[in-house]
């Protein structure tokens, strides 16, 4: 399958003047001719097939929006190349521009005090969208994100949820072949996300739109995405199936043994005793290729043990876990 | 051509339906630029009547100068100003990275989004103060003077646009623009006087590093048939290539800022 999008050894660097701590830096800070350089995207890598969606993922300060940035073709990269629908985006960034959607959750392009539809026939314009192909489009896509009962209220007037959701509808009104969006659950309900993220599901099954999202919020990414790229400190540290995710990372699986009498302390080869509550205790295991029978046949049956409870850690705790080892890894390296 | 042309008339319409959602406040506020500027008019008056003259000038050529200077900065401004002094805001906000993903040419965008409307209070009041200036000033009628006048007057408005837009580029480059705008507006206000009165080095800044005296001091004093300092002869042919050469330096310096775009970060 050929890529729609490649990514080869991308870096963006960008230069800023040296900022100065207190009163005195402030006006040193006016004047310094110092520079230094940050490093928002480290020697990325990757192909995005079409009709795939990935979750791009990462703190905040990751270099997420950067990369969604040089995609789109706003930002340049300073190393490597990069290949959008065939073309460079920075230096075709007016043809690519018809091919491709672009959500940026708080960055609104609605019309603040019109009604949203002058939004959408704005966009059919700009876009050239033919009308019997916009109007067909933006009956259907209003249906399923519930648009119709607000087309013809102000934009100022509608609810975030509601506008995101146009938003969205928007973006996909010239039949983009890939959709980007960045953040775009940010500060919405519940219901609102859930309906954002079946839709987007729905757009990338149906019509095989290539989705590229950035995210803070896993469940997006659990719903919409089969893959996942990760990135940390500018660099890509996972790219691969959302799945196989906790194998890569390491994060361990944690075990509750429940005893009926106190066996006093159990200390086993094939898990690691985390706490211990007499009756209760918790482990946990850290290697994968252990198994829980390995484990209770460790214990024994002399001990007598009640119960058992076994928790695959979720997508969060793993990522989190992944991020306390590497503040910990920092704080102790010099 | 005529598809974009349209779609950037549809821009200026829904420019103006917004503006039409505090139509209260539009007019309210047309009234009181009106009310500022006919200050402005009303202070100079009542100066002449105690001088007669200033820098040789008398009451009509100073209105028509100040008349000039209005309309051409309103013309210029409205197709600029508004637009140019929020794009450091866009920029910070990060609202223009989605406006360059979008298949239209991103100046044209934002500037027929924006078209100002509320320059009617400048042109109102300008029109009527040119007109009698016109009449009541010693201006000698031509063919050649009335093109000049025309021609001057266009280039006047498209010195105001290149410089606003050459201003409101910078945000690209350094995101925020708006100390740029104070010193353009206090250049600005020194273009309400003939040019002759200020101190050598503030005629020489104007007609060169801020060249705000092709806006008025410059034409006017052709029209007039007045001395222009530095400029001499010449004067006529530098108030009539001033907007077109200017006008193709803020083109080259707007895709330099745009070429050099690093956004606001985020």
């Amino acid at each position: 399958m050929t890529a729609l999008i490649e990514a080869r050894g991308v870096s963006k660097r960008f230069r800023q003047h040296r900022r100065f701590p207190g009163l005195l830096g402030a006006f040193k800070t006016l004047v310094t001719t110092e520079y230094s350089e940050v490093t928002a995207v480290a020697d990325i890598g990757f192909d995005i097939a079409a009709g795939e969606a990935v979750g791009y993922l990462g703190p905040n300060g990751a270099g997420k929006s950067t990369m969604i940035k040089m995609m789109t073709g706003i930002l340049v990269p300073s190393d490597g190349t990069l290949s959008v629908l065939g073309r460079t985006p920075h230096l075709e960034r007016m043809a690519n521009a018809r091919q491709i959607g672009v959500v940026f959750g708080q960055r609104s392009q609605l019309w603040w005090d019109l009604p949203l539809i002058d939004s959408f026939t704005l966009h059919q314009r700009i876009y050239d969208i033919p009308l019997a192909r916009y109007q067909d489009n933006l009956a259907r896509f209003s249906e399923l994100l519930d648009l119709k009962p607000f087309l013809d209220r102000a934009v100022r007037q509608l609810s975030l949820g509601q506008r995101m959701r146009a938003e969205i509808v928007m973006s996909l009104l010239h039949d983009p072949k890939i959709l980007f969006l960045d953040e775009p659950t940010i500060g919405l309900d519940v219901v609102a996300k859930d309906a954002v993220r079946r839709f987007l599901a729905e757009i990338n099954r149906e019509r095989g739109v290539t989705i590229i999202l950035t995210t803070h919020d896993l469940q997006d990414i659990e719903t919409i995405c089969p893959r996942l790229i990760m990135v940390d400190q500018a660099k890509l540290i996972f790219d691969g199936e959302l799945g196989k995710l906790r194998s890569a990372l390491g994060s361990a699986r944690r075990l509750t043994l429940e005893f009926a009498t106190d066996p006093g302390p159990v200390i086993l080869s094939t898990a690691t005793l985390t706490s211990d509550d007499g009756l209760i205790k918790h482990y946990l295991l850290e290697r994968d290729d252990v198994s829980l029978v390995q484990v209770l046949s460790e214990v024994g049956n002399d001990r007598d043990l009640k119960d058992v409870a076994l928790h695959e850690p979720n997508i969060e705790e793993v990522i989190r876990s992944f991020y306390q080892r590497r503040n910990t890894a920092a704080a102790i390296t010099p | 051509m005529r598809r974009t042309l349209g779609t950037l008339l549809l821009l200026v319409s829904m420019y103006i339906k917004s503006q039409m959602e505090y139509r209260g406040a539009f007019w309210l506020d047309r009234l009181a630029q009106i009310v500022s500027y006919g200050a402005v008019l009303l202070g100079m008056w009542i100066l002449l009547q105690k001088f007669q003259l200033l820098g040789g000038w008398n009451w009509p050529e100073l209105a028509l100068l100040f008349s000039f200077q209005l309309l051409a900065y309103a013309l210029g401004a409205s197709v600029s100003f508004t637009q140019l002094r929020n794009l450091d805001d866009l920029v910070r906000l990060g609202t223009l990275d989605a406006l360059l993903t979008k298949p239209i040419n991103t100046w044209a965008y934002l500037i027929f989004s924006g078209l100002n409307i509320g320059y009617a209070g400048h042109i109102i009041l300008a029109i009527p103060v040119l007109v009698w200036a016109l009449l009541a000033a010693q201006v000698s009628w031509s063919i050649g003077t009335a093109l000049f006048f025309v021609g001057s007057l266009l280039s006047a408005m498209s010195v105001t646009g290149a410089v606003i837009t050459m201003i409101g580029a910078t945000a690209m480059i350094w995101v925020r623009s708006n100390h740029l705008f104070a010193i353009f507006f206090g250049f600005w206000e020194l273009t309400r006087y003939p040019l002759n009165i200020f101190p050598a080095g503030i005629q020489a800044v104007m007609l060169t590093i801020v060249p705000l005296a092709y806006i008025s001091a410059v034409p006017v004093a052709v029209l007039l048939d007045k001395p222009v300092p530095l400029l001499g002869d010449f004067a006529w042919l530098a108030a009539l290539l001033a907007g077109p050469l200017l006008t193709l330096i803020a083109i080259a310096h707007w895709r330099y800022a745009m070429s050099r775009y690093q956004g606001a970060g985020g």
